[in-house]
Order: structure tokens, then sequence, then C-alpha cells
């Protein structure tokens, strides 16, 4: 025991603290000694942070393999998703030693673009990416949200294409054949007749879960970009109140609400929109391909009812997939050793093991375009009806929108979901619920929006338009 | 024969009506509040293929329609046996523990002296622990991690336990204390009886302002032991993460057991449940200490 820790108790009388009082400082002396006594391994080597355990779980074998043959090793932390935008944003406001690599999800990594291009904290790969032949093997769309101001920082985990999850098992029974649905006026024409009360509870059950929540802001996005709109271009510019955005906008809202509705409030990583899902309520949601590995883990009593398809497009022989989610392994400027980092970097992400374990393990496609032809994304998938789940994928993976790397777009896609929002309580009031009636307000709403986001944007002298 | 009612039976009557009332308004408030509480160790306690079947219990053929062959421990095994969650346990009692206990040493002491010596600057000392309060804690993450990295403590659990030893709100809520509790004859007659100056903090000052040393040491210890984002930017080490870390980490991006991070927030509640029930009677007595005017 410490001699100053022994003093204190010395002269502290008894009746100073309660009983709990003394306990607390019982515990603080004896878990001192047991911490103390406790040894923890030393980590050396390259620090490598991720924040998704089941990616630590992939790359196990990779990095011991790795650690047994290279030097220097490398030293994989699991940090949450929060705590590693926290020490990565303060490691690259005061310019102070972060991890060598880290695994940084896309909502995050526009953070670190904020400032000029040359204070960005992670090292530019664009020009090793393309000397070195990386560029042309992986898939093109994959770079962008890694892209800032035509630099790339970031090597591309996934690609994550979208499609329409349905319950096959309803849809056989009602007589509808989903497959042949090529738009979505199409489909909320064909799904109409199942909205009705289907289980015989009372309650009127709906068709696909979208509706007008903080929570479907991502949904929201992938649909803008899926018919060619969003809120900022490739270049990062703004282009909120669009004729593409205010179509797709007061297109939902008729899903949502009056005579046509389709749509109800079901929002994934929800448990009681899970047990919607499982008890038929809701039939129809929109997949990115990691979250067929979600709904196989959460609701297992869907296995061998649903079924994906392509997107519907928003016009005949438009696009039929969008995108959702993301990651990128980033180097970190303040690494020593460079040349080793890049080294494990291409090593891990270009690793045809991994890939078939991210596969196998998560569902999610790699975007190293060389694998795409590999006979396990071929595999019929008991949960999707035996369907060829990742071949389904692979085939749309080309197709998946540019997205933006603007620090500003989580934002934006917040004043949107609230346009939404308004809108919804527009048709309400008024009573108007066709796309057509709403699209005048559907401009108001984004116009009020882009104001929001433009004070934003003006207030940054490294991102905002040139006058 | 006529029998009279006595005046005050009626009024008892009436009385025991009324605590009849309020008691079931407040047992119903209270069953409200521990829905979540119930929802929790249900959860912790179903295993993952039927998690989402039922709300709370899954139904079977048991007594109350109640599968009870279906529960089990088996997240609670794993937490220990695979997730190995006795470091966790044994780094957040050490943080909460340690951390609650010199913040209340360091925040009674600073308190005592700003309340009872005279020294120069002691105004804008108070000012400055005073300004110190309104700034917002988000504010401070680049600045403490850039001066840890200076001090070389990043990844350390001073690191962790040092930022948090003289809080400014324990400092002014001391100092409050002691200008309420502690007579400064008191203090005159110890010193002219010969006592030192920190025979006097210990002997005379700590205990008059007791309730507030309980309640401050349960604050401070609860709130370390919750403190999530401290730990995860300062420290770095794995077997360093307190348990409010570990429990996150169970989260998965592409899924998450729900079960296992049930269990293990049962398992980070149940101490800190426990010292609540031991320090509640002086917890109380130091929030509401100077809530009436004497």
């Amino acid at each position: 025991m410490p001699r100053w820790f022994r003093l204190i108790f010395l002269l502290v009388p008894r009746e100073s603290l309660s009983v709990g009082g003394w306990i607390i400082c019982g515990l603080a002396l004896t878990s001192s000694i047991a911490v103390l006594s406790w040894p923890i391994p030393q980590h050396q080597g390259l620090e490598f942070w991720i924040f998704s355990k089941g990616h630590g779980d992939l790359y196990e074998t990779t990095l011991t393999q790795w650690n047994s043959e290279k030097d220097p090793k490398v030293d994989m932390s699991l940090l949450s998703n929060e705590a590693l935008r926290q020490r990565m944003l303060a490691s690259f406001l005061t310019d102070t030693p972060a991890a060598d690599l880290m695994e940084v999800e896309r909502n995050f990594v526009p953070q670190a673009f904020t400032g000029p291009i040359e204070d960005v904290g992670f090292v530019d790969l664009t020009d090793r990416l393309k000397q070195e032949g990386i560029y042309e093997q992986l898939n093109e769309p994959s770079f962008a949200p890694w892209t800032s101001r035509g630099r790339i920082f970031g090597l591309p985990h996934d690609v994550h294409p979208m499609m329409l999850v349905y319950r096959a098992d309803v849809f056989e029974a009602a007589g509808i054949d989903l497959t042949q649905v090529k738009t979505w006026d199409e489909f909320a024409r064909v799904v109409r007749p199942l909205v009705k009360d289907r289980n015989g509870d009372g309650i009127t059950d709906y068709v696909i879960g979208m509706w007008a929540t903080g929570a479907f802001r991502d949904h929201l996005e992938a649909l803008l970009l899926q018919a060619g709109g969003a809120l900022f271009d490739e270049h990062d510019q703004m282009q909120i109140n669009t004729e593409v955005n205010a179509h797709v906008l007061a297109t939902l809202v008729s899903w949502m609400v009056g005579p046509d509705r389709i749509a109800v409030d079901a929002p994934e990583f929800d448990a009681p929109a899970n047990k919607m899902r499982l008890d038929g309520r809701v039939i129809a949601a929109l997949m990115p391909d990691w979250l067929g590995g979600v709904w196989q883990m959460d609701m297992p009593g869907l296995s061998g009812k649903v079924k994906v398809m392509p997107m519907p497009a928003w016009e005949p022989g438009g696009r039929r997939t969008s995108v959702w989610g993301g990651t990128m392994l980033g180097i970190a400027k303040t690494t020593e050793d460079l040349e080793s980092t890049w080294a494990f970097a291409k090593h891990l992400y270009l690793s045809e093991e991994v890939a078939e374990g991210l596969y196998r393990s998560n569902m999610i496609i790699s975007p190293v375009k060389s694998f795409w032809d590999r006979p396990f994304y071929d595999e019929p998938v008991v949960y999707f009806s035996g369907q060829p789940y990742g071949r389904l994928y692979i085939e749309l993976a080309p197709d998946v929108p540019i997205r933006t790397s603007s620090p500003f777009n989580t934002y934006a896609k917040d004043r949107v979901a609230n346009a939404l929002f308004r809108l919804k309580e527009y048709a309400l009031e008024t009573k108007q619920y066709s796309p057509d009636e709403l699209m005048d307000e559907a401009h108001r709403q984004l116009e009020a929006a882009e104001r929001l986001v433009r004070r934003q944007v003006e207030q940054n002298v490294f991102l905002r338009s040139e006058p | 024969m006529t029998t009279m009612k006595h005046p005050g039976s009626k009024k008892k009557a009436r009385t025991a009506g009324l605590y009849i009332v309020l008691y079931a308004a407040l047992i119903f408030c209270a069953m409200i509040t521990l829905v979540p509480f119930a929802y929790l160790l249900c959860a912790s306690l179903k295993p993952s293929e039927i998690f989402f079947d039922n709300l709370f219990l899954p139904s079977g053929d048991g007594l109350f329609g109640v599968g009870w062959d279906k529960l089990n421990l088996d997240h609670f095994y794993r937490l220990f046996a695979q997730e190995g969650f006795a470091r966790p346990i044994l780094n957040s009692t050490f943080f909460a523990s340690v951390s609650g206990v010199l913040a209340t040493l360091f925040a009674a002491m600073s308190g005592y002296a700003l309340a009872k010596y005279r020294f120069w600057g002691r105004e804008t000392i108070t000012k400055l622990v005073l300004a110190a309060l309104v700034v917002p804690g988000a504010l401070l993450f680049a600045p403490v991690y850039q001066q840890l990295y200076w001090f070389g403590m990043l990844d350390s659990y001073s690191g962790l336990i040092i930022p948090a030893l003289a809080p400014a709100f324990g400092v002014y809520l001391f100092r409050q204390a002691t200008i309420n509790s502690v007579p400064t004859e008191l203090l005159e007659s110890a010193r002219i009886d010969g006592c030192g100056e920190i025979k006097i903090f210990f002997t005379f000052v700590l205990p008059l302002i007791r309730p507030m040393m309980g309640a401050f040491l349960l604050l401070t210890f609860l709130g370390s032991w919750n403190n999530f984002i401290g730990a995860q930017i300062v420290l770095q080490t794995p077997e360093k993460m307190p348990l409010a870390v570990a429990i996150n980490q169970l989260r998965g991006v592409y899924g998450t057991d729900y079960g296992l991070i049930m269990a293990g927030t049962v398992v980070s509640i149940l101490p800190v449940l426990g010292l609540f029930l031991l320090l509640q009677k002086e917890f109380l007595s130091g929030l509401t200490a100077g809530a009436v005017k004497g």
C-alpha cells in the first residue's frame, strides 16, 4: 500500500464517511492492487484501429500469418465507431500520432476533409493506386466516398450495391410475380392489392418499410442517388433543390399518405420493426449486401421466405440499384513506416481469403473485380430461398452510383429528411396526395433545406464554391 | 340501539382511502419505471434465436404460459468465458473507485480552501471555477488529448484519472457545503488549541460535510463507471478498457447479439445498484443539503 494512501486512512476519522463511502475506499485500494498485479501484454509494431468486431474476426487469420512472417508486426485494436471518430479527429486536429492504419466508416470519413487538402490527416494514396495498377483492379464507384477534391485517401473495403428484398411466400401466395416489375410506379401499382388486413387482426397491413423519419435518411439518400439526384454532385457541389430530388420526395410522400399508401414505418436495427417483418406486416424493404447478413442473424425466422431482386427503377430503363454504407482503410500521415503500412494495407484488402470470408460471414461483396468470378458468390443461399445472393449483387456492382465525400452531406441529409417530413404534413393538411400535386411544395421545402445547407457550406473557406 | 359513528373514524377512512389511491398511483409509476429493467433481465436470459419472438418472456407451456425452459444463462457464460469480461469489470471498479475517492478528497480540499482561507487571487480562482462549469466537455476533447500526448499519458490509467481529480463542479459544490456547514469559530477554536491545518480538515471539516461527501462520492463513482467517451479516447490497449467500452464493443456493425449486450448491461448495473442502496441515505441528504433555508 503506498504511504500516502495509508496516511489518508490514518488521518480520516471513521465518522467522515458512511459505510458505503468506506466500501468505495476499500474497493479503490483492492482494485488498485489487483490492477497492478495483473500484467498487461505489451503491444508493438504498426497500430491498426478497426470499428467492427466482424472485420476483426475476419482479419485474425491474415494478421496472424502476417505477424509470423513479416516485420514490423501489426497490432489490431477494436474501437467503437464513435471512439474511432473522436480519436481520429483529435489526432488530426492536434497533429498528434493516431494509429498507423484506420478502418473508418463512410459517415465519419468526410469530417477529415473539412480543411485544406494538404492538411487532411490521411496519406494521399492517389498516385500509388494509379502507379501500382490498383485503381483499375477495384470497382471505380467504390473510391468516390474517399475522394476529396480529386485525391483518394483510402482503400475501399466494399461496394454495397442495393436490391429490393421481399417476402416471396406472401407475394407468391397472392399470385404476384414481382420479378416482372421494372419501375417504382409499377411496383406501387402491383403491390396495392396487398394493402389490407392480411393477418385478420383488424389493422391494415402495408407493404414496404419507408417513412419520413431521421432513421430513413440513408434510404432517402440511396433513392435520390438511384434516381440520378443526390444532395452533392461528384465534385461536392450542392444540388439539393432539383427536379429529380423533388420528384423522389413527392413520390415517397404519395406512398406514405393518402389513398395510394403502401409504406409503413419499419426502420432497420429496430426490434418492433423486425417483429413486423417476421409477422408479415412488412413484406418488402431496401437491402444493401451487408444487410442480408444482419437479417440472417436478427431474423432467422425468415429463412427460405425472402428473395432479392434489382430495385425497381425511377424510369423505364433506369438504374436498378443504389448504394448504402461503406468503409475505407486509411493510413495516417503520422505513421513512421509508410511503406510497411502500405504493404500491409494492400495485403489485407486485396486478399482473396479476406474477400471470401467477408462474403461468407457478412454477405459483403469485394470491390476487387478479379474476384467477382469466384464460385463462392454463386452458391445458393438457403435464407434467400436458394438464390445466388452474391452473384445477384455482383451483377449490379458496376452500376452503383457515385457518392459525394462532402463533410456537409450528413447535415444535408438531415435537412432533406426534414423536408420530406414537412411535405408529408403538407399532404395531410391539404389532402393533396399525388406526386404531381406535391411537386411545387417539394421544391419549396427543398429550397428551404438548400438555404440552410448553403449557410453552413459558405462558412467553410476551403470548400465553398468560388463566387 | 343506534350506533353512533365517531367523527374521527370517517376522517380515518377517508385518509386510508386517499393513501390507497396514492400508493396505487405510486406503485403504478414504479412499475413503469421498472419495465425497462424487466425487459433487460428477460432479454439477457433469452437465447438469440427467439430474441424477437416475444417482448418479454418467451411463450410456452410453463407456468403463466411462459416457456421457462427456454431461458438460460448462456449469454452470461459467454460474457466471462469468451469475451473475458472479468478484466473490464476490474478496470471499471478501479477507475470508478480511485477517481471517486481522489476526486472527492481533492474537491473537498479545494472547496474548503476557497471557502475558509483568505489568500491573494481567491476571488479570481472562484470565478474561474464557476466559468469552467459552463464549458461543454466535448469542446475539451482535442486540447485534453493533446496535453495528455505531451505529458506521455495517452493509453495510461493516469491519463484517465488525473484530469478528473478536481472537477470544477465538485470544487464549487464543496465550497458551498463548507460555507453552509462549517462554522469559522470552530476552526478558530481548533487553531487556538494548537491543531494543525491538515488535522483540522480531516478531523473537523470532513465530518461536518459528510452528507456532501457521500453524495459526491457516489456521483463521481457513477460518472466514472459510466465514462465511455473519455476511456475510448484516452485508452488504446484493449486490456485497459472499462466495462462501458467492453459492452459497446459487443455491438457489431453488420449485426448485433442483443442478448449478449443485455447480459453485459445487467452485469454493469448490478454493482452500482448495490452501492446506491448502501449510499442512498447520504446521497439524498447531500442533494437536499441547503435546500431549506435555516
